[in-house]
């Protein structure tokens, strides 16, 4: 087909403008993830990062352990956990700040708060709070009788398991409230009155109404909140380090502790892409199902 | 199947009152038009009479029994919206059997009482669609549907064609008359729409401002308007009123001098006249031609009084008086109007 000069001329136009778009993207996607692969190929010593080629030993050396296994059964208790209780505060949350409470402006801006602090300083704060001496929580369990020892919070199992979800959930929850509260927002509200005169209850209301409009943002917020658990790195590192001994060490810290303690950088990298994988799998499962219950 | 009773119905959003002492009767099977401009209060009424606003004083009867403190699901009332309020993630089917499942009818019952309605309405080909995929004359007989199928003693409809275009909204118009007609339920019909209205109900509750203007038939309400507010509202293209006063059995304003019956009290006063009284060409008062809009079916003549007011009248589909013409002007002594000048404007009839 012979073009013509000027659909020539759109032609060039058009890559022009799109190829800022493309280089950027690969410069900071494509490669990224091209070269970690690379990486996950070679045996490197993190310091001089002089390697060796071992194709893909360090993936069969990496399925033998049972550390990994072990990390990404970890992993999956953490994000399931954690994302639940987001999820459950959060729409929770978003349905009371919705109500008209006379504090409603006040509650929606406080209610960002663990969002916005940073992660150390939330850490931080969370640590003196479970601390076995001083800490807050111990001290109103002692005096309210429920136990005379202070309990272990982050040293024993599954306390620190359950304590990292909780901290966790804290954190993240307000993502859940600020999306479900927007979606909220524009469910009109004739739908509701519709409903009362056709004799819904508040619950059914919620469940015939306000469950199916949110739907859609639900299926976005899950999936952004579990690739964002999944990798969660600072929290779980700075509340118990992966500890005690290696049981709350989610496969973020096994990739750090690869890379910098034992100065693996291609093992580091092979954990990195195994992950990728594994998260890889649940979100084309996930999107399938959520797809696929949707009509019209 | 029951009336509806509104006793000094009463309702303030903080200091501003939609409704100041509402006062009416529908009888039972009765097609009631609640007719106003925006604001004036019929939709707010209408929400209290469904459950979904509560009022601030006064009484709501349904069938005789007071509802003011019952919640929407036990008034047996359904309600028309105007956005139609169908829920966007069922189906039609499953939008007409809502009321009927939560109100715990058998799965059985329900499908007999969806498929009744679908054919009544010609929405059976539609049942397994969703709303968004529907038409707006379809989405309008599908809330409709689900206002059906519970049977209840009271419609509410809520300007429940005003989202439909032109031709649609005649042909639903016409439905919803033949729908009434079938099954005899009082119906209450909230509208700005004053062909609505005039077309559709059997009786008119005329409100502005938050109070009650004129309760009558549609004829009544055209021919005896009870005040100037009716009566400029009331038809189109609208009444002509011209000020002036009442002096020795004649009205005299605007360079207007007319004879009137006898035994109407003096002093000043507004005349109304329709633009069908209104004759161009032939009478005793003059004019000059400003305006001419062949519609068609007639032709519409906007002229100048001497005394400079605008009149309105309706001439036949082919006349075409030249602009600027000053004709002469007749006014139909049968079709004279007289209200008080005063806020009110209440109608004046002669003393018998």
């Amino acid at each position: 087909m012979a073009m013509t000069r000027i659909e020539r001329r759109y032609a060039w136009l058009g890559l022009a403008l799109i190829g800022p778009t493309v280089l950027v993207f690969c410069a900071v996607i494509v490669f990224p993830l091209v070269a970690a692969i690379y990486l996950s190929l070679f045996r490197i010593y993190t310091p001089t990062l002089e390697g060796a080629w071992v194709g893909l030993g360090n993936y069969a050396e990496l399925l033998a352990r049972g550390e990994f296994w072990q990390a990404l059964r970890t992993t999956l208790i953490w994000t399931a956990g954690t994302l639940t209780l987001q999820m459950l505060f959060g729409i929770a949350m978003a349905l009371v700040l919705h109500q008209s409470l006379w504090f409603r402006s006040l509650a929606r801006s406080l209610v960002l708060f663990p969002y916005f602090v940073s992660t150390v300083v939330a850490v931080l704060v969370w640590r003196w709070l479970f601390n076995d001496l001083y800490g807050i929580l111990n001290h109103v369990i002692m005096v309210a009788g429920v136990s005379d020892m202070p309990l272990d919070w982050l040293g024993t199992m599954p306390n620190a398991m359950v304590s990292v979800i909780l901290v966790g959930a804290w954190k993240y929850f307000p993502f859940v409230v600020i999306a479900v509260l927007a979606r909220l927002q524009t469910i009109p509200e004739a739908l509701y009155e519709a409903a009362r005169i056709d004799g819904a209850g508040p619950v059914a209301r919620f469940f015939d109404i306000t469950l199916p409009q949110l739907r859609d943002v639900l299926v976005v917020v899950v999936m952004l909140r579990a690739i964002w658990d999944f990798k969660e790195f600072d929290l779980i590192f700075l509340l118990t380090g992966g500890g005690p001994v290696t049981a709350t060490q989610t496969l973020p810290l096994v990739v750090y502790k690869e890379a910098f303690s034992m100065n693996q950088m291609g093992m580091a990298a092979a954990h990195a892409v195994a992950m990728m994988a594994v998260m890889l799998v649940f979100m084309i499962v996930y999107i399938r199902r959520t797809r696929g219950g949707q009509g019209a | 199947m029951a009336g509806v009773e509104l006793h000094r119905l009463r309702k303030e959003f903080g200091a501003f009152v939609a409704l100041e002492g509402l006062d009416l009767r529908v009888e039972e099977g009765e097609f009631v038009a609640l007719l106003g401009p925006s604001g004036c209060g019929k939709t707010t009424t209408l929400r209290m009479l469904a459950g979904l606003e509560f009022p601030t004083a006064g009484e709501i009867r349904i069938g005789g029994r007071v509802v003011n403190d019952l919640p929407p699901a036990r008034r047996d009332v359904a309600m028309v919206f105007q956005s139609y309020a169908l829920y966007p993630h069922m189906t039609v089917a499953q939008n007409i059997a809502y009321p009927l499942k939560k109100r715990g009818v058998p799965r059985a019952e329900r499908a007999a009482a969806v498929a009744r309605v679908a054919e009544l309405l010609q929405l059976t080909p539609l049942l397994d669609r969703r709303p968004r995929q529907l038409s707006g004359g379809q989405q309008q007989r599908v809330a409709l549907g689900r206002a059906l199928v519970r049977d209840p003693q009271v419609f509410l409809l809520d300007e429940p064609l005003s989202n439909l275009d032109a031709k649609l909204r005649a042909h639903m118009r016409a439905e919803l008359i033949e729908l009434h007609h079938r099954l005899g339920r009082t119906m209450i019909y909230v509208t700005h729409d004053q062909l609505e209205a005039m077309t559709m109900s059997d009786r008119i509750a005329v409100l502005s401002a938050g109070r009650l203007m004129q309760f009558d038939t549609p004829g009544a309400i055209y021919d005896r308007p009870a005040n100037r507010f009716v009566a400029g509202f009331i038809g189109t293209p609208a009444m002509n009123l011209i000020e002036g006063r009442i002096a020795a059995g004649r009205f005299t304003g605007q360079g207007l001098d007319l004879p009137l019956a006898p035994g109407l009290p003096e002093g000043p006063a507004v005349l109304g006249v329709r633009p069908e009284h209104v004759t161009i060409g032939e009478g005793a008062q003059r004019g000059r031609v400003r305006v001419v809009e062949p519609t068609g079916h007639e032709t519409i003549v906007i002229a100048e009084l001497p005394g400079g007011a605008l009149v309105t009248a309706r001439a036949p589909a082919r006349a075409r008086p030249a602009i600027g013409e000053v004709l002469p002007l007749g006014l139909d002594p049968d079709g004279l109007h007289l209200f008080a000048a005063d806020e009110e404007g209440a109608r004046i009839d002669p003393a018998r």
